[in-house]
């Protein structure tokens, strides 16, 4: 059973911020997700169909470099940045 | 009581394809950081990642390498674990697949160092510690590697010196990495323990991590042999643990548990497809191979005898085996070339880079030039040697320094008129020598070669000496 405290952890640990009123909504569907999986799960089928479903193979590119991206816009989603670096800051 | 020492390899080589694994980013070291980054390569939500096929064809280039199978399915996993040097907290790598099966890596020894398997995966970004807080470059982070990693064959720290030494040699040379473990494209996780010497069991291991060079390999494996005997002869148990080499101190501690997280949860990449690398490529590849270095030192003992020692030096780099074959085309003596390269030439690349490049001022072809005219009989070696030293010098060809009057040898009359000019002019060194003193035998020579120019054959001449002081 997915209980509110699951999907406020869950939420820490994403770092995502959940508003209250929204916790009941998710606890539920956290739970039909969770139930979804489980069907699969107990399907009759071997590892083997489930590994490659569309049946692709040997997708590459060629070895060609590509600009990169400015490093400005590489930093833009870090939580903290300094030097251009992402930085990680000790919580010990 | 006696302890052998028992260990295993998994190295990391830098692939040097021109781009990473997964994205068009360039792969060059070093640049300001994440300067070369783009949002599949810091793992950015809804990005696509893409196999570069270069990189597997290089892994497939290293499996041949080594004598190893190419797998004729391969898949991509995730193996999770939540570290900064991981932007997306799981590192796309292969654990049920792998590319390349088996294969080994021999040594002088004789004995052969299997290999489990060879797989591609994406290399990390380089953390930065400071003050406790962490800064983090992804720059390397998506650069392709292969692991290679080896059965616990290896049975002493020279054996283990050589298998890294033997890898290198052989990556460097099929041209898939320039496995510089300074600058870390080549690392490696070594696996240690010991048993008492006879028994069959392993015993515990400890896994060292991310060694950056020969001699910190041997310092920390040395290091590790003596803790474990130590602890089970004083009654203890070895731990299965992860350790550092601390360089400094030249000990080895246990890891954070944190870094140590076992719980990899691998399973197959969804967004990455199979892999199924076509026979007809694989004979393509195979067939475009160089002659490897352990299969050309063999030949030239055999082909040339030339003496194992110095077919090692001349096998070491590519590029020198290369310059020998080239000096060697159509000479009588290949060896005379292995002596001149190794004897004189060597002497002019001192440091391992340089004999890496072999960039030296006598190309091949005036090398082969200058063997000709010994072959000929129209030099002797002295000169050849002497004038080898000025070609080094100059960078100029044999005949800049050669000349007419110097060539040819010196008939027999033209000798005996010599060796009797010698024997007269120095009565003092023939008394020396009649009393029993051998080595006066070389001034009289000494004389000869230096009335001759250097053309007269010394041996001929101190035979046709002793012949004229002893009759
Ligand atoms: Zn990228």
């Amino acid at each position: 059973m997915v209980t509110r405290e699951d999907v406020e952890n869950i939420a820490l640990l994403s770092k995502l911020f959940v508003p209250e009123e929204e916790l009941d909504g998710l606890t539920k569907s956290m739970q039909e997700i969770i139930d979804f999986a489980d069907a699969i799960n107990n399907a009759p089928a071997s590892a083997e169909g489930f590994d490659n479903i569309n049946n692709l193979s040997n997708v590459f590119r060629e070895d060609e470099v590509v600009p990169s991206y400015p490093v400005a816009e590489i930093l833009k989603n870090a939580p903290e940045q300094a030097e251009d670096h992402f930085l990680v800051r000790n919580r010990e | 009581m006696n302890y052998e020492l028992v260990s295993g390899f998994e190295t990391h080589i830098e692939l040097s394809t021109k781009t990473k694994i997964f994205c068009g980013c360039t792969t060059q070291f070093g640049g300001e950081p994440n300067s070369h980054c783009c949002p599949v390569c810091i793992g950015l939500p809804g990005t696509l990642p893409v196999l570069n096929k270069e990189v597997v064809r290089f892994a497939v280039k290293a499996g041949l390498a080594v004598h190893g199978k190419i797998a004729e399915v391969a898949k991509m996993d995730r193996k999770n674990y939540c570290y900064p040097d991981l932007a997306k907290a799981y590192q796309i790598s292969q654990l049920y697949a792998p590319l390349i099966i088996g294969g080994y890596i021999e040594l002088s020894n004789g004995r052969k160092i299997r290999l489990h398997h060879i797989h591609i995966e994406e290399d990390a970004g380089k953390l930065i510690h400071q003050h406790g807080d962490t800064y983090v470059d992804y720059n390397r982070g998506g650069v392709p590697l292969i692991e290679i990693v080896s059965e616990p064959d290896i049975r002493s720290i020279d054996e283990a010196k050589e298998y890294v030494e033997k890898l290198q040699q052989v990556m460097r040379w099929v041209g898939i990495s320039d496995c510089k473990m300074q600058e870390g494209s080549m690392r490696c996780d070594v696996n240690i323990s010991v048993r008492p010497a006879g028994s069959e069991a392993f015993g515990t291991r400890t896994e060292i991590k991310n060694m950056n060079s020969i001699t910190n390999i041997a310092r920390a494996m040395a290091y590790e042999y003596e803790r474990q005997v130590d602890l089970l002869e004083s009654g203890g148990k070895v731990i299965q643990e992860t350790l550092r080499f601390d360089d400094a101190s030249g000990t080895t501690s246990p890891m954070r548990s944190k870094e140590d997280a076992h719980d990899y949860r691998y399973f197959r990449d969804p967004d990455l497809v199979t892999i199924n690398v076509p026979r007809d490529e694989v004979e393509r590849l195979r067939a475009e191979m160089p002659e490897l270095p352990a299969e050309k030192r063999e030949r030239y003992e055999a082909e040339y005898g030339i003496p194992e020692k110095d077919a090692a030096l001349l096998t070491k780099y590519r590029r020198i085996s290369e310059y020998f074959d080239k000096a060697i085309e159509g000479v009588k003596s290949p060896k005379t070339v292995s002596n001149f390269i190794i004897g004189q030439i060597f002497r002019r690349v001192e440091t391992e880079a340089d004999k890496e490049i072999f960039d030296v001022a006598v190309t091949p072809e005036r090398l082969n030039e200058l063997v000709r005219l010994l072959d000929s009989g129209k030099i002797r070696n002295n000169l050849a040697k002497s004038t080898l030293e000025k070609m080094l010098d100059t960078g100029k060809g044999a005949l800049d320094f050669i000349s007419e009057s110097d060539m040819g040898g010196v008939d027999d009359s033209a000798l005996l008129a010599l060796c009797q000019a010698a024997v007269a002019g120095n009565p003092k060194a023939v008394e020396d020598f009649k009393s029993g003193k051998e080595k006066a035998i070389k001034a009289l020579v000494g004389n000869v070669m230096k009335n001759s120019r250097g053309k007269a054959d010394a041996v001929a001449a101190e035979a046709k000496i002793k012949e004229l002081i002893l009759s």
